[in-house]
């Protein structure tokens, strides 16, 4: 009863702040709201006990991307763009979409697959470990896929350093090396001096 | 009627938890307040109440009835949401944390990686309440506090990634059952190069000295909250030092064998000290990486903050991967004395 | 005790941890008194009118910093389960992790002789 009233939960916050992403006025509004929705679909993956996943839902999209989203749309302060200029424009072209993504998403989950009864996996004991099982298959079964993602990652490091990054100016750097390198005496010595005399 | 007890049950459960952690917040204020005075020679608060054992609650008092301002550019819903953000996470990561053999609210198989995403999550209260004061300096300490925690995180994940190499689990009661044997089995010896920079970077993410760039006093005031006053304060002071004892809890729970006894395997002093419960063992191994934070407040001075991006991108990441390189191949040939063991 | 009942607690610990602050904060706005004035709520700027809208553009490199980030915490999101099951694991399953290891390596060296690593 309660897994029910919290699938219910998440699934009715889910789509509120989904909801609350369009029609927010600021980005960064919207930003947050996409945040809860990720919080939200991540507690929905856990219900369905796929516990790894579900915290790096978390980890990597709400504290990883989600940051970087915020850093841009705080920053540029975009909160007085009038943002729905094109609105009637684009409405025709968003319509198509809509209309093919929805068709997809009733061939691929009509009747057979409708329902809180489908979606309702066997309940596995505490001692179920969704991760060390994920583990045993991802690196040898589908080792190809993994090792494609590992050079994607690769293509989108050179990728973010080509396009932001615009090479060091007028920079004093830290030449670490040289300080660690630097001996007592190099600094400071001792001279002699004749004419100082005692007084 | 059974769920509401079963319910009820919990949520005693968890004010179990969260009170004595409050009043650990208070008097570890105290405690660091002390403990710099006297490395300062200094004597540190003694008026309030036997030698100034009331003082936190002073401040804690002085704090709620202060005026709380909400400044005129501010977004005035996000500016007060701030506070509750940063806290929330750090008090809720306190839901995996086990005490002693047994004892822990909930027992789940991604102990680890609940905590690192908890650690994750902080960084919005604090970019919101930069951004929603709506101030320069704010804004400055949020930015600077974003990029350092995100880049002292991944560091953080290569540190946790060897303990997990060493323990083959990601339950916190079995990564500290993996170290039981004796205290040489403790992971701070085998993982040593992994201890110091998970310290280092728990340091850095909770933005302590000598990593406090984020509000560094000389250079932005206050960093990101410079505008809060009265009770949004005090959640972020809240929250910092509830993050600081959570840290030290992982340090210990990781590295120093949790609530296992220091004597252990040792043949006379072990059943000499068989009487004291795990959780004392615990406690002072909090302890001792609570005192390690106020002495390296009082010992270091603030870091640069190139310096600062430079130590956790271009020392403690290479570190992480070349240790992590070492010890999945130890794991692999189980070599002993600490990596031959069955695993989990 | 199934899977799910270990989260009911930690569900009901965020609820409780976000409570507590509202609580908090709300005694605090009750408790206090209040007597507000121009000069007190404007955004502090030692004492002078603030000079500008405090939103400003900044440097590219907290962009980069942040997306670099990303890649690297996906990384650590992959070696997490590697870790776990490594003692059960074929040594094709460890030659594999070695390529994705090393092709972020790689990664790694680039950003650092390009100097994307560098603050000034």
């Amino acid at each position: 009863m309660i897994q029910q009233f919290i699938f219910y939960l998440f699934s009715a916050m889910a789509i509120a702040t989904a909801a609350m992403v369009i029609i927010s006025k600021s980005p960064v509004r919207a930003a947050l709201f996409l945040v809860v929705t990720f919080i939200a679909s991540a507690g929905l993956w856990i219900l369905l006990q796929a516990e790894f996943l579900g915290l790096v839902l978390i980890l990597v999209y709400v504290g990883a991307v989600m940051t970087l989203f915020l850093f841009v749309v705080m920053m540029l302060d975009m909160d007085g763009i009038e943002l729905r200029s094109g609105f009637v424009q684009y409405l025709p072209f968003a319509l198509i979409v809509l209309s093919v993504m929805l068709a997809f998403i009733i061939l691929a989950v009509w009747h057979t697959s409708f329902g809180l009864g489908h979606a309702n996996p066997s309940k596995e004991t505490a001692a179920y470990n969704n991760i060390a099982l994920l583990g045993s298959v991802l690196y040898t079964q589908y080792a190809y896929p993994f090792v494609l993602a590992g050079a994607l990652l690769l293509l989108a490091i050179i990728a973010a350093i080509s396009l932001t990054f615009r090479g060091t100016r007028n920079a004093k750097k830290q030449r670490v090396e040289w300080q660690v390198s630097v001996r007592a005496q190099d600094r400071l010595y001792k001279t002699s001096m004749k004419n100082e005399k005692r007084l | 009627m059974d769920t509401i007890m079963n319910l009820l049950w919990i949520a005693l459960k968890i004010l179990a938890i969260v009170l004595p952690l409050t009043i650990s917040v208070a008097y570890l204020t105290l405690a660091e307040r002390k403990v710099i005075a006297y490395m300062h020679s200094r004597i540190g608060p003694n008026r309030v109440g036997f030698l100034g054992l009331l003082q936190p609650f002073a401040d804690v008092l002085k704090l709620l009835l202060k005026e709380m301002v909400i400044p005129s550019q501010s977004n005035r819903y996000l500016f007060l949401a701030a506070p509750v953000l940063v806290l929330a996470p750090a008090l809720a990561a306190w839901a995996v944390i086990p005490f002693s053999k047994g004892l822990v609210l909930a027992n789940i198989n991604a102990g680890l990686l609940y905590i690192f995403m908890m650690s994750s999550l902080s960084v919005y209260g604090v970019l919101i309440a930069g951004w929603a004061s709506n101030s320069k300096y704010a804004m400055l300490g949020a930015l600077r506090a974003a990029a350092q925690t995100v880049s002292y995180e991944i560091a953080m994940g290569f540190a946790f990634v060897g303990v997990l190499l060493a323990a083959g689990s990601m339950n916190l009661q079995t990564i500290v059952l993996a170290q039981s044997g004796n205290i040489l089995h403790w992971y701070f010896l085998p993982l040593l190069p992994l201890f110091f920079v998970y310290w280092i970077s728990g340091v850095a993410e909770t933005n302590r000295h000598p990593f406090d760039m984020v509000e560094g006093e000389s250079e932005i005031v206050a960093g990101f909250h410079v505008e809060y006053a009265g009770a949004g304060f005090a959640l972020f002071f809240l929250a910092e030092y509830a993050n600081m004892i959570l840290i030290s809890a992982v340090a210990s729970l990781l590295f120093l064998g949790g609530w296992l006894s220091p004597f252990e395997g040792i043949p006379l002093l072990e059943n000499v000290f068989a009487f004291v419960p795990g959780l004392v063992w615990f406690v002072l191994k909090m302890g001792f990486f609570l005192f390690l934070y106020i002495w390296l407040r009082a010992t270091f001075p603030r870091y640069r903050y190139d310096q600062v991006m430079r130590l956790g991108w271009k020392v403690l990441i290479p570190i992480t991967l070349i240790w992590i390189v070492v010890v999945s191949f130890a794991v692999k040939f189980n070599i002993g004395p600490w990596f031959n063991q069955a695993g989990v | 005790m199934y899977m799910l009942a270990n989260y009911l607690p930690i569900v009901i610990f965020i609820g409780i941890a976000l409570l507590l602050g509202a609580i908090l904060l709300v005694a605090g706005f009750v408790l206090s008194q209040k007597k507000p004035n121009a000069a007190k709520l404007a955004p502090y700027e030692c004492g002078f009118d603030a000079m500008e809208n405090a939103r400003l553009p900044f440097d590219v490199r907290f962009y980069l910093v942040a997306i670099l980030f990303i890649i690297f915490d996906l990384e650590t999101a992959f070696l997490f389960p590697w870790a776990v099951v490594l003692r059960h694991l074929s040594w094709f399953g460890v030659a594999s992790m070695g390529l994705f290891l090393g092709l972020l390596v790689l990664g790694f060296i680039y950003e650092w002789k390009k100097g994307a690593l560098e603050w000034e």
